[in-house]
């Protein structure tokens, strides 16, 4: 690219705001961008443009910079980029630097962006379409997202372009912005205070964990409904995804009815340990604690709870020989790989001298030894077991044992 | 452009406590382990029996017929079991600093299948009378006969895999100067098993 020629834009810009710079003096600036420290011209033309923008005190020069018009779902990060779309979502900034956060749509796919205070960009408001210039996309956690900052212009503009959402299978799910049709399958135990729930939620094709922080006018969702997610950030941490909804908008879909895919992952192996606390448990009934209380009723936040639940459940380990996980199954899996229902357990704790130590040993004595194939996805440290079968005798492996013995049948 | 937010992996969290697997080995191997040895020097390193297949095992996984149980000494209880497969009995004993595992015995009503979970101990009988292991147990559960069928095929594919890999690995180069054992001799024995498993 021909600096002087960017230098002479540049100056025209200047000048049709009513001063004059000295051509030459933005082009050495512009060399010595470009030639010295290796700046691409693009940005060499922004950075003299913002430059000379405070120094003359001249507003409106930014987004001189022609950028190609980007579909938001092909957006990488590194990139400069323009981009149409609607903001479908605004949440609160957790930074002074930051003026405002939230989600921009176009037809093909949804980006999170964030609005830096020094960028002097005008409010976005929800629900409007907006032409962001020269914005930068970068990654944060893995997950591409539009900067717009002081050198990026943003225009509103007027269309009644109908938006549809594009909704993606959950195995498909990568870190970002992502709408999905799912029914909500698992409701889990909340590690913190700021949770207002979290599970599973899932379609045909897996499960994903999800999780609703507390905020105002935020519903937990309903065990078993079909719900239709529009724009929820979708989180990657230590290699596994969730979707946070708070970002996006739940719409329950009473009528329809999906299967679940199991996903994940199927663990063989024996049960070589039972740990403390599977069996029967009492749960914490503050909503949104759910945390298992101690002997004595106690919760660790909520203190002594006697209107507590019960629950049941196994932590286990399952070993092939070679490696070992550790699982945990929950109520309904539990069930089934003890043969014995919660109510059933509750009735033989509150008739057993033992109380609940007796379900702990009647379901330590079922699933001990037991070769178990589980379905589950791999949470860190514990394989969270969705579905757990009884591994089966199969004539034709021990065939294929002998012929590799070498003995004869 | 600066990717200061991108996460890194790897090394992200110190390595956590890994629990030693099970071993699936047959009574006719283990009867023949000698070999015992401690990784690392401190009062806490695990203790390992070396299989004559080459394998190091701080923990076994058995599933047999209880035949018969022992209840031994007056102040300090003491079960010994036999448990038996399709290669020969192996020892099982659980003590006082095994409660959980010697109440579990003391519940079972020989002959039944059993599910062992233990740790190998190598000892010398007092009299002279040789060089002994048994498993001390830490959990023996009352299984069905599926289980035991299964354990069989699993024990196999396990001794099989460490036939396989003689030879290749460090322990399996130790077990050959140690034992002075062919491995195929634990082929046979497999097989054997196997036939069994057949009528």
């Amino acid at each position: 690219m021909d600096l002087s020629i960017v230098a002479e834009r540049i100056s025209q810009k200047i000048l049709s705001k009513g001063k004059n710079v000295d051509q030459k003096e933005i082009e050495a600036k512009l060399r010595l961008l470009v030639d010295e420290f290796g700046v691409q011209p693009a940005e060499a033309e922004r950075t003299v443009i913002n430059e000379l923008g405070r120094e003359y005190q001249v507003q409106g020069l930014a987004g001189a910079v022609e950028t190609d018009r980007h579909a938001i779902a092909e957006l990488v990060p590194d990139e400069w980029v323009t981009i149409e779309g609607k903001v479908v979502g605004l949440s609160a900034p957790n930074s002074p630097s930051i003026a405002q956060t939230g989600i921009i749509a176009d037809a093909s796919g949804a980006i999170r962006f964030v609005v830096w205070a020094k960028a002097g960009a005008p409010c976005l408001e929800q629900g409007r379409w907006y032409r962001v210039e020269s914005a930068v996309v970068d990654a944060f956690r893995n997950a591409p997202n539009l900067k717009i900052h002081s050198g990026t212009t943003v225009t509103a503009i007027e269309t009644d372009k109908p938006l549809l959402p594009s909704v993606v299978n959950v195995a498909e799910l990568k870190p970002g912005v992502a709408s999905v049709h799912v029914k909500m399958v698992q409701e889990w135990e909340a590690r913190s205070e700021r949770i207002l729930q979290t599970g599973l939620v899932g379609d045909p094709t897996g499960t994903t964990k999800f999780t609703i922080w507390k905020e105002e006018g935020k519903e937990p969702l309903t065990s078993d409904t079909v719900y239709d997610i529009y724009y929820a950030t979708v989180d990657e941490y230590n290699g596994r995804l969730s979707l946070v909804l708070n970002s996006g908008t739940v719409v329950p879909d009473e009528e329809a009815e999906l299967d679940v895919g199991a996903g994940g992952q199927v663990y063989g192996g024996a049960i070589v340990h039972v740990g403390q606390g599977s069996g029967l448990v009492k749960r914490c009934p503050v909503e949104g604690c759910n945390r298992v209380l101690s002997r004595q009723n106690y919760c660790p936040i909520h203190e002594i709870q006697p209107e507590f639940r019960y629950d049941l459940r196994i932590k286990a380990v399952l070993d092939d020989g070679v490696t070992t996980k550790n699982i945990l199954m929950q109520r309904e899996t539990t069930e089934a790989a003890a043969g014995l229902t919660l109510d059933e357990a509750v009735e033989l704790a509150e008739n057993s001298p033992l109380g609940m130590d007796e379900v702990f040993l009647r379901v330590q004595s079922a699933v001990m030894g037991r070769y178990l194939d589980c379905r589950g996805r791999d949470m860190d440290t514990t394989v969270l077991v969705t579905g757990a079968e009884r591994h089966r005798f199969d004539p034709a492996a021990l065939a294929a044992l002998i012929d590799r013995a070498g003995g004869e049948a | 452009m600066k990717r200061e937010n991108q996460m890194t992996f790897g090394n992200r969290r110190e390595a956590r406590f890994e629990r030693e697997p099970a071993r699936r080995v047959f009574a006719a191997e283990l009867r023949e382990a000698r070999h015992q040895f401690k990784e690392g020097t401190e009062e806490k390193s695990p203790t390992y029996v070396l299989l004559p297949t080459g394998q190091r095992c701080n923990r076994a996984f058995v599933v047999g017929s209880m035949t018969e149980k022992m209840r031994q000494g007056e102040q300090n209880i003491f079960y010994r079991a036999r448990v038996v497969d399709p290669t020969g009995t192996t020892f099982v004993t659980a003590g006082n600093y095994q409660p959980e595992a010697m109440q579990q015995i003391a519940r079972v009503e020989p002959p039944a299948f059993v599910a062992v979970v233990g740790k190998p101990n190598v000892f010398e009988a007092p009299d002279g009378g040789g060089v002994y292991i048994s498993l001390r147990a830490e959990s023996v559960t009352v299984v069905d006969r599926e289980t035991r069928d299964l354990w069989v095929l699993d024990a196999a594919k396990a001794t099989l895999d460490r036939i396989d890999a003689y030879g290749t690995t460090e322990d399996s180069k130790k077990a050959a100067e140690e034992y002075r054992i062919d491995p195929a001799l634990f082929r046979k024995t497999v097989a054997d098993a196997l036939a069994q498993m057949h009528l």
